[in-house]
C-alpha cells in the first residue's frame, strides 16, 4: 500500500495536502466568523446536555464542521451506551 | 449600446488584478468588441503602464468626475487596437475623491459608448473596493494558489454574495499556476482551490516570465501569439463572451513513457 501511495503520490504529509487542510479549516471559521474556542465551548455543552439522558462512549464522541457549498455544517457523533431514565 | 461592466477584484494585492485587467481587455478588443478598460486604483494608477500608455494621459476618472473635462477627452486610445480605450487613475489623489454614486452614473455613461466595460479595482475590501464594484454586474475574483490569496478571495466572494442583486455573476480566475509544483504537492491545484472556494472557475494563467517582459514593453501578452499565459487570457475574454472553450491541457511537458504512466492516472491540470 506504501508503494502505491508512493507511486501515485498521495502524500498526506505534503506542502499541498497541508494547505488544503488548513485553508478548510480556515475558512470555515471565517465564514461563520467563529472565535477560536468558541466551538470546543459548544462541544462541551452539547456532551452535557447528550450525557443527562445517554451514558456516553467518550472515547468515540467527535465533533466535525463541514464545508457544504459556501454553508457550513456541524456533525455531532454520540456513541450511546445505555439510557439514563 | 448597453455594454457589460465588469470589475477585476481579488482582495489581496500583487496576485495579478492589473495585469489581468489589462490582458482580458485586449483579448476582448481583439474579438472585435469595443473595450473601456478603467482604472479604480485612485492614487495608485498603473494600467497606463501595462497598457504602455503612460505618455499619452492628459485628464483622468477623478477629472471627468469633477467635471473637469468630458468623459471622451479623459480616455485614451490604444496604440494598436482602436476599438479599446482606457480611463485612467488620478495619480495625485485618494480613495475618497470618488464615491459610489459617481461611479454608478460613469459607469451608465460607459456602458453606453462601450460594449465591455473593465473595472480594475484596488486592493482591500474598504471604499475603493466598494466603489469599484458599484457600477458593475459581473465580477472577476482573481487568486493564485496560496493561501492568504485564497483566504481574502473567499472574502470577496462573501461580500459579492451580499450583492446578488447588483452582481449578477462572478467567476474565479487562478493565476500564476506553477504545474511542475503542483505535480510535486508543493502547492494547492486549481481543483483545490475551486474545492475550497466552491465558486465557478472562468480560467487559469500559468505563472509565466513573459508577463514581465510584456510589462516593460507596455503590450499585454494575451496581444502575442505562441505565449501560454497570453492563450490563457485570450481563452478567458471568449468564455467571457459566452463561448465554450476547454480549458487547455497545463501538464508540465514530459513525454518519457514513465511520466506517460504517472499522468494516465492523475488528474491533468488545465488552463
Amino acid at each position: 500500500m506504501q508503494v502505491l501511495n508512493w507511486f501515485f503520490r498521495v502524500n498526506n504529509d505534503s506542502a499541498r495536502s497541508q494547505a488544503k487542510d488548513r485553508m478548510r479549516n480556515m475558512l470555515v471559521h471565517d465564514r461563520l466568523e467563529l472565535p477560536a474556542g468558541r466551538l470546543e465551548m459548544l462541544e462541551e455543552e452539547l456532551i452535557a446536555v447528550v450525557s443527562r439522558y445517554f451514558d456516553l462512549d467518550s472515547e468515540t464522541t467527535n465533533f466535525d464542521l463541514q464545508q457544504y457549498e459556501r454553508k457550513a455544517a456541524l456533525i455531532a457523533n454520540f456513541r450511546l451506551l445505555r439510557s439514563k431514565c | 449600446m448597453s455594454g457589460r461592466v465588469i470589475v477585476i477584484t481579488s482582495g489581496k494585492g500583487g496576485v495579478g488584478k492589473t495585469t489581468a485587467s489589462a490582458n482580458i481587455g485586449v483579448a476582448l478588443a481583439n474579438t472585435g468588441a469595443s473595450v473601456a478598460l478603467v482604472d479604480m486604483d485612485i492614487g495608485l494608477r498603473n494600467l497606463d503602464i501595462l497598457m504602455g500608455l503612460e505618455n499619452r494621459v492628459v485628464y483622468n476618472l477623478v477629472d471627468v468626475v469633477e467635471e473637469r473635462c468630458k468623459l471622451r477627452q479623459a480616455l485614451v486610445k490604444d496604440k494598436r487596437i482602436p476599438n479599446l480605450s482606457l480611463l485612467p487613475a488620478a495619480q495625485t489623489r485618494d480613495k475618497t475623491a470618488v464615491n459610489s454614486d459617481q461611479m454608478k452614473k460613469l459607469c451608465a455613461e460607459l456602458k453606453e459608448l462601450f460594449e465591455f466595460v473593465i473595472v480594475d479595482s484596488p486592493a482591500g475590501i474598504e471604499s475603493g473596493f466598494q466603489n469599484a464594484i458599484a457600477g458593475a454586474e459581473e465580477a472577476i475574483v482573481i487568486t493564485t494558489p496560496e493561501m492568504s490569496a485564497v483566504r481574502d478571495a473567499d472574502r470577496i466572494i462573501g461580500l459579492l454574495e451580499a450583492r446578488k442583486d447588483e452582481i449578477q455573476q462572478y467567476r474565479l480566475v487562478v493565476n500564476r499556476i506553477r504545474p511542475q509544483m503542483v505535480k510535486n504537492s508543493d502547492m494547492m491545484s486549481v481543483e483545490d482551490v475551486l474545492e475550497i472556494l466552491s465558486v465557478k472557475l472562468l480560467g487559469v494563467v500559468p505563472e509565466d516570465e513573459e508577463i514581465i517582459t510584456s510589462t516593460n514593453r507596455g503590450e499585454p501578452v494575451s496581444g502575442t501569439d505562441n505565449v501560454r499565459s497570453g492563450m490563457a487570457f485570450r481563452n478567458i475574454a471568449r468564455r467571457v463572451r459566452g463561448e465554450d472553450v476547454p480549458f487547455m491541457d497545463l501538464d508540465v511537458q514530459n513525454n518519457g513513457w514513465m511520466s506517460r504512466i504517472v499522468k494516465f492516472f492523475s488528474p491533468a491540470t488545465r488552463v
